[in-house]
């Protein structure tokens, strides 16, 4: 839980024109799938009017390169924002993720989890940063990003940071940073499960959080497997 | 070797880290035997188990292990499993996002493939399932629960015992299965490893206290301190150890 209040220094931030608009009541939900060949068009920015709840899932697959910045304005009441990501690499791929969530008005709730499995040399970056201004009271964020180190070269970065102005709100942030756990594979190795498989199970088990959030029927989930297994 | 030995092991030592903790076990284990390895804290009672059982971070130093005629220091750890080698863990590990149902199913097919067998199907897996389940009195619902994810200590040692009735290994070791025990619990782990004596099927049962072998009656039993083995026998020797601890040795 952290909470800093200083209504002395919060500097609204202009919306930009370019934004993907949720309008008052509306519901968003949007699945960017990077794939190595194809790179989808990702907003740099989202408005999200009263009552309205945004969905956005992103993907990545072994292959990509991306540099994803976006700046979520929550500019109406009662309105939901969830962010989620599973980013999985390998060989030299490189993505780096700027989240600003930015809470300009009261009673909304948002929530950011992003997971990452890094192979090989690649590289991840996570910026994310959630703004409470000082309106926006009884707001309710957490942001999670959570990073598997899956070789000695991979090379994670993040930096989840709070900025927040109103004095009635709860958010929370974590980061983490480890390797498989290495009990958990001894102990499913020494049932009969051959290491590879173990890893596997363990990958699998690491990205279902956000694969739970996936609508019903997507071909992510087995595309993220076969992705895993071929680690 | 003889035919009917299990598992032999010779001037076994093994250290973690700098730290030599085996410094010389003998043990010979016939088919259809128990054997109760009994000792102080620290005496590498759970330094032979992870070593049988392959546990990465110990390094064998020096002697041999045969598993059934085989070079059991050779094999990994699932090679182990596939061979019908089990150990009931003394901390059982938790495994978040797998579920009991797929962790039992992963691991039968692992060895049914090493064995040259199709996998189940998955009504002949569920059946074994809750045939297993209900013989060490593990609720159904269970079988959708995260691997040990929130379990009681007594939770945890009764799935340990239902992995063991699962995998039906040749020869189980039970680290410290009683520990922590309440009676109940105490005499379903019982009921689990005699219903699975056999003479073809031999167990070791490695504690610090007698109450697990009021239940099961080992046929030899080992003292083993500092390292080594210091006192082979029979029953007699819990009575010893009940009456005058471990310091005599």
């Amino acid at each position: 839980m952290g909470k800093v209040v200083d209504h002395g220094n919060y500097v609204p931030a202009a919306i930009p024109s370019q934004a993907l608009q949720a309008g008052r009541g509306e519901v968003l939900d949007k699945v960017y799938v990077l794939d190595g060949n194809s790179c989808p068009q990702i907003p740099a920015a989202v408005v999200v009017d009263a009552d309205a709840s945004v969905r956005l899932t992103f993907i990545a697959l072994p292959g990509s390169r991306a540099d994803i910045s976006l700046d979520v304005f929550i500019r109406g009441p009662h309105s939901d924002v969830s962010l989620s990501g599973v980013f999985v690499e390998s060989g030299d791929d490189s993505i780096s993720l700027n989240v600003n969530m930015r809470h300009l008005s009261p009673d909304c709730t948002s929530d950011q989890l992003f997971n990452t499995l890094a192979s090989g040399s690649s590289r991840f970056d996570f910026h994310g940063k959630i703004i409470v201004a000082p309106e926006g009271q009884k707001t309710e964020s957490f942001q999670t990003n959570r990073n598997i180190l899956l070789s000695d070269e991979a090379q994670v970065l993040t930096k989840p940071q709070l900025e927040i102005y109103a004095d009635d709100v709860k958010c929370s942030h974590g980061a983490t940073i480890g390797r498989l756990n290495e009990e958990e594979q001894f102990y499913m190795r020494s049932r009969g499960i051959p290491e590879n498989e173990a890893r596997g199970l363990q990958m699998l088990s690491f990205i279902s959080p956000v694969l739970d959030r996936l609508p019903s029927g997507s071909d992510i989930p087995g595309r993220l497997e076969q992705a895993i297994r071929s680690l | 070797m003889g035919k009917d030995i299990l598992l032999k092991v010779s001037g076994l030592h093994a250290s973690v880290g700098e730290k030599e903790i085996l410094r010389g076990i003998d043990l010979e284990i016939r088919k259809g035997e128990v054997h109760a390895v009994m000792g102080p804290n620290g005496s590498g009672k759970s330094t032979l188990s992870s070593v049988l059982t392959g546990k990465p971070d110990y390094t064998v130093t020096g002697g041999s292990v045969y598993f059934n005629g085989e070079d059991l220091l050779a094999m990994k750890p699932e090679e182990r499993s596939w061979a019908g080698l089990f150990m009931s863990f003394q901390y059982p590990v938790e495994i978040p996002g797998v579920t009991i149902t797929n962790f039992m199913k992963s691991a039968l097919d692992a060895r049914r493939k090493a064995h040259g067998q199709e996998p189940l199907s998955g009504a002949e897996y569920l059946r074994l399932l809750r045939e297993k389940m209900a013989s060490v009195g593990m609720k159904p619902e269970f079988a959708k629960r995260e691997v040990n994810v929130g379990f009681s200590g007594g939770e945890k040692k009764r799935n340990e015992i239902f992995q063991m009735a699962m995998l039906d290994p040749v020869l189980s070791i039970l680290d410290e299965t009683d520990s922590g025990l309440d009676v109940d619990a105490l005499k379903i782990v019982a009921s689990g490893v005699n219903a699975l004596r056999s003479p073809e099927k031999s167990s070791i049962i490695i504690t610090h206290y007698q109450k697990l072998l009021d239940y099961v009656k080992p046929d030899v039993v080992h003292v083993l301190k500092e390292g080594k083995i210091v006192l082979t026998g029979g029953l007699e020797i819990i009575e010893m150890i009940e009456k005058e601890g471990f310091d005599r040795f």
